[in-house]
């Protein structure tokens, strides 16, 4: 049985398609790369599979409930994370306490949530930051330390939004590492919105493509790079045209 | 057990911080074996009455991040219970107490489902607007004594009299409101550090972030929202046995309501020490300024001039309060 199953899945605002007719599933133990063009409705989907945004028509199962019309923190007691593309933390929080408030959805015993959030950034490497204070941090750490607090309710599934973006090389490698080991060591089913090209088409097992809601591919990494239709969403009809000895 | 032992843990304090609170607990056990005069007493008492409103206060606006400018309408709700319960069938004052309480407590989830509804300033609005809608209800609601109010005669209990907390001197009412004051302070220490305040926190930051990690926004606001009118309610209670003369316009006004939040803002919302410390700094302003410029010189109103000019200081120049401008200059010492 699959983890999660997206059906037909629609979502306008307005009068604006953001995902039309997008149906997909994942088994548990994937990781799955979920990339397209600006604005193919990347995030929307995301949205729409946690309950932040109602979906128009359509059916979201995750490990054989049906979620379709269940709120975010509801999806989310059930083990289905997810992190936010832009985060900017404010406030007085620190590192330690906002990977808490994670834990804190499993026991209401502080110690013990204490003690789990410890361990998941000692886990992470992250150890040296538990005491400062967020917001004060470079964006970089900031994202280690949100996935961090999401990796504290202990899901099946996280679904990450952009996690690379911004960062530098150096900076992507250590989430590249963060990530594996959040699917390896820890074992969650990850889905993961990416830009970076060489981040999603190294660990992903999976690439789906969105292009303007729809989705257009849905394949092995390698297949996905030779695929005329995401060649063609991402550089053009025309380079598809004047490429077309290459491509074949 | 472990509750109780959050409660009493203030460990994460440096220690200059807790030998300085330990001498003013000390202060504050003594200061009626001084000679004082009944001008002092009496804004020592309005002194620990602010703290726990501002303490209360702090849970949602402070921690949760939700001005609420209408506290006072449960100061209101708590007074009157205690007062009509004394008057109309002399229940006494620890059994009315926790009835108010609850009285307010209902009221708070009644409205506190739609008001959460809202958010920044539109919360704040609203909750300006129940507070005024249920000062005009008491002020025609001819059971509760209109707008003349209601009276409670101290001659017809023989003072001291603990059970309905009807005394002669200021020293009983003091430690009595002293008792509250120390056991609120326990409560919100053990709160800033529960679930429910580390979810607070956590959805003032960012509330889409909070639900993603399974909080209920909504619930865990009113909740607190709830918390905090137990807080304001109880010092309602107290207020009436204590001035014994309950009218609309002195426990629901809007000025009530914001003095309230302006203290804990001043002091520094979102932690600990600061309601104690905004009510530490503007009552005294409050009562003196008043008692020796206005009295005597005759500058009428210059209270409220001098302390909206030291909100507009502290909101300018560091928006946490004094205990945010303390905290950031313990901070650059580390480094």
């Amino acid at each position: 049985m699959a983890l999660l199953e997206v059906h037909s899945l629609t979502k306008y605002f307005g009068g604006l398609k953001a995902n039309e007719d997008i149906s997909f599933s994942m088994e548990e133990g994937e990781l799955v790369g979920l990339i397209g063009p600006n604005g193919a409705g990347k995030t929307t989907l995301f949205n729409c599979i946690v309950g932040l945004h109602p979906v128009t028509s359509g059916e979201v199962l995750f490990n054989g409930n049906d979620i379709t019309e269940l709120k975010d923190y509801e999806v989310a007691r059930l083990g289905l994370a997810r992190t936010f593309q832009v985060f900017v933390a404010s406030g007085d929080m620190t590192v330690v306490e906002r990977v808490m408030v994670g834990c804190f959805m499993l026991t209401r015993s502080r110690s013990q949530a204490k003690a789990r959030a410890e361990q998941i950034l000692k886990d992470f490497g992250l150890h040296d930051l538990c005491d400062y204070i967020l917001s004060e941090l470079p964006v970089a750490s900031q994202k280690r330390v949100t996935i961090a607090a999401a990796v504290g309710t202990d899901p099946k599934m996280l679904l990450m939004d952009e996690v690379a973006a911004g960062l530098n090389p150096r900076e992507i490698e250590e989430v590249m590492a963060i990530i594996r080991h959040i699917h390896h060591d820890i074992g969650v089913t990850v889905m993961l919105i990416e830009h970076v090209m060489e981040l999603v088409m190294n660990i992903s097992d999976r690439v789906i493509v969105l292009d303007s809601g729809r989705k257009i591919a849905d394949g092995k990494p390698d297949t996905i790079a030779r695929d005329t239709n995401v060649i063609k969403a991402y550089l053009g009809e025309r380079y598809v045209q004047e490429h077309a000895a290459e491509l074949t | 057990m472990e509750t109780l032992k959050n409660a009493l843990d203030f460990s994460d304090f440096p220690r200059v911080d807790m030998t300085i609170a330990g001498l003013i607990a000390v202060f504050l056990l003594s200061f009626p074996l001084f000679p004082h005069s009944a001008f002092a007493m009496a804004t020592m008492i309005q002194f620990l009455m602010f703290s726990i409103y501002g303490m209360g206060w702090n849970t949602i606006g402070g921690y949760g991040g939700q001005v609420d400018l209408g506290k006072s309408q449960y100061v209101g709700i708590g007074a009157y219970t205690t007062a009509v319960m004394l008057v109309r069938w002399d229940i006494p004052f620890w059994v009315s107490m926790p009835i108010g309480v609850c009285f307010a407590v209902i009221w708070s989830f009644i409205i506190g489902y739609p008001l959460f509804r809202l958010k920044g300033h539109y919360f704040a609005i609203a909750t300006i607007a129940t507070c005024l809608v249920m000062k005009d209800i008491f002020e025609v609601w001819n059971f509760v004594g209109a707008a003349r109010g209601i009276e409670i005669s101290p001659i017809k209990y023989v003072p001291p009299d603990f059970l309905r907390l009807i005394f002669k001197e200021d020293i009983y009412y003091y430690y009595v409101i002293l008792g509250f004051f120390f056991l609120g302070i326990l409560y919100v220490n053990w709160f800033r550090r529960s679930r429910l305040g580390f979810q607070l926190r956590s959805i003032k930051d960012n509330e889409d972030v909070a639900k993603s990690l399974g909080i209920n926004v909504h619930w865990a606001k009113i909740k607190t929202y709830a918390i905090a009118t137990a807080f304001v309610s109880v010092v309602g209670s107290f207020h009436a046995c204590y001035i014994k003369n309950i009218e609309p316009e002195d426990t629901m006004s809007l000025e009530i309501s914001i003095l309230i939040a302006l203290m804990a803002m001043l002091g520094g919302a979102g932690s600990l020490w600061g309601p104690i410390i905004g009510a530490g700094v503007l009552i005294p302003c409050k009562s003196y300024l008043k008692e020796w410029l206005g009295a005597q010189a005759g500058f009428v109103g210059i209270d409220l001039i001098i302390y909206g000019g030291i909100i507009m200081l502290v909101s300018a120049f560091e928006p946490r309060g004094i205990w945010g401008i303390v905290e950031k200059v313990r901070r650059r010492k580390r480094r």
